[in-house]
């Protein structure tokens, strides 16, 4: 509207033409076209003193240029020849002087995926069809894109007068929940199905073996010695321990969006308590085991120490067949990013299935070669990946296997 | 206890049933219980109808002890068929389940579940709950005088 006053030769005309069928001459085409408002309100008290029309002109005037100056938002005026031919200075923020704006093409700063759909609006202007919030991506100087939201009002003439905002940051929030909200959506529907079946099914077993050895020690209390009633003290400690870790992941699973907890984390401490452990409930294996000390990392403890038992069990699990079982915690460097690894010699896996490891479910082994529930890995996955981190694996098999795991593996240089 | 009403116990595991059994007898539970193995049979049985058609059919249980999970009609729609009849309305149903699911608690009481109680995995708490329930659903409510009338 400014730059109807700006460029008042065409104005006229454009504005009679226009699909608005607004039919307004001289000074109250311009106070109505700029205040967009009944004409009573729109001239200003201290409008019009002495200098008859021709002073009110000159003052609206530089009023509509301070306006156009100051302007926050970029205010332009393009011509049918597709070039600026006038830019507000707020246009300085993507970098170029006012000549090098004018010089080229308005197309030729537009992101060339935007293009069509530009030309697009264009089409419509010339149509009498307004713009209304176009967006669309410019190229600053320094090669970066902005995105800028476009109104612009039709003119038939072939001038185009328009206001952009940049509305990148906007953009750039828009685009990254967008993404988060479908990753965890889809996270949220995979948990849901997988955390019911845990909460029904795993529990049963459980209470059938705490409840039958509470009964044997009541019903049977005399046929057994102390050992006896130990070990099924043992076996009852134990269901309530699996309960209880049941229950934490399924409550992990709830809180898949909750706050993460992070601190120092000693890595090769938790190792050390996993081994140790797994030494516990399998005193007899005879399994070397080599931790890399020193190993201080961040996170969420509980979930770190959920994610190596996890993986340090699996090595436990899938040496057992070897005379001379090797399991290895540790650590390396990768483009300044730390790895961490847990590698065994056991019976490892074919590579061909590595995109089945991390599934819910998943086995590659058949129960009764190697026990297990098919959750181990998945939970692994999903604990990295609430650190920011991936994992992955290396394996043949017979020959052992690898699993690599980073944390906070976008911030992280070690 | 006080009465010697049936007790309807919808429990597909063979193992939870006896060990639910066990609770109530260590509770001093008197009650007849009665075992339906999945939602069809339970139905069957409030209903007097397919294997129990011959049963009294005014002789309704005091309450109903009602699994989740189970074989062909689950719990949630054993509760919804139970609800949505006149006769049966009004009859007391325990969800006694293993999960505390949001969605399974949500979905129970909106259906109309007069209790929610999960098994414990300890069995001494399990009997606790056992006891705890019998007391409250055998002794200390008292069920409408409407519920189980024809």
């Amino acid at each position: 509207m400014v730059a109807e006053f700006v460029k008042t030769s065409t104005v006229a005309g454009a504005i009679k033409r226009s699909a608005r069928s607004v039919t307004m001459v001289g000074t109250k085409t311009i106070d109505q076209a700029v205040a967009g408002a009944p004409r009573k309100d729109a001239r200003p008290k201290d409008g019009v003193v002495s200098g008859g029309k021709i002073g009110e002109l000159a003052r609206q005037g530089a009023e509509f240029e301070r306006f156009f100056t100051l302007s926050l938002d970029m205010m332009c005026i393009a011509g049918a020849d597709g070039h600026f031919h006038r830019v507000s200075p707020a246009f300085a923020a993507l970098g170029y002087s006012t000549e090098e704006l004018v010089s080229r093409p308005f197309l030729d700063f537009v992101h060339p995926d935007d293009v069509a759909a530009t030309l697009a609006e264009v089409e419509k202007l010339a149509r009498n069809v307004p713009t209304i919030h176009f967006d669309n991506r410019y190229r600053c100087k320094d090669g970066s894109y902005r995105w800028l939201s476009w109104t612009c009002a039709p003119d038939t003439s072939g001038t185009l007068y328009a206001i952009a905002r940049d509305v990148t940051e906007t953009k750039r929030t828009q685009e990254a929940l967008a993404r988060a909200k479908d990753a965890a959506e889809a996270a949220n529907r995979e948990l849901e199905s997988f955390s019911y079946s845990v909460a029904h099914d795993l529990r049963a077993p459980l209470r059938s073996i705490d409840g039958f050895s509470q009964a044997l020690l009541e019903d049977y209390t005399e046929k057994l010695d102390a050992d006896g009633k130990k070990y099924l003290s043992f076996v009852r400690t134990s269901a309530q321990q699996m309960a209880l870790l049941i229950d934490d992941l399924l409550a992990l699973s709830r809180v898949t969006r909750s706050e993460l907890r992070r601190e120092g984390v000693d890595m090769s401490a938790l190792a050390r308590a996993a081994v140790t452990r797994l030494q516990r409930s399998q005193p007899d294996r005879r399994v070397d085991v080599v931790i890399q000390e020193g190993l201080r990392g961040e996170g969420d403890p509980r979930l770190l120490t959920v994610g190596l038992d996890n993986l340090l069990g699996n090595a436990w699990k899938f040496t057992g067949g070897r005379d001379e079982a090797h399991i290895e915690f540790g650590a390396s460097s990768n483009d300044g990013r730390r790895v961490y690894f847990v590698r065994d010699n056991g019976a490892g896996f074919d590579m061909a299935f590595e995109n089945k490891l991390f599934g819910v479910f998943q086995r590659l082994h058949a129960a009764t070669e190697f026990e297990g529930t098919g959750i181990g890995l998945a939970t692994v996955q999903r604990i990295v990946s609430r650190h920011g981190g991936r994992v992955w694996a290396e394996g043949e098999i017979n020959r052992g296997a690898t699993f690599f795991f980073t944390l906070y593996e976008k911030e992280s240089v070690v | 206890m006080s009465n010697d009403r049936v007790i309807l116990l919808v429990e597909d595991n063979p193992q939870d049933e006896e060990l639910t059994l066990r609770a109530l007898k260590t509770s001093n539970v008197m009650n007849p219980v009665v075992v339906a193995r999945d939602g069809v049979e339970a139905l069957d049985y409030v209903f007097a109808r397919g294997a129990h058609a011959n049963r009294d059919r005014a002789a309704m249980p005091q309450v109903v002890l009602l699994d989740l999970k189970l074989p062909r009609v689950d719990g949630l729609e054993v509760l919804k068929a139970l609800r949505a009849n006149e006769f049966t309305k009004l009859l007391p149903v325990v969800v006694l389940t293993s999960s505390v699911e949001e969605q399974d608690l949500i979905r129970s009481y909106s259906l109309g579940a007069n209790s929610y109680v999960r098994k414990p995995v300890d069995f001494v708490q399990f009997i606790e709950a056992v006891r705890q329930l019998g007391l409250y659903w055998l002794i200390l409510n008292q069920t409408s005088p409407l519920a189980g009338r024809l």
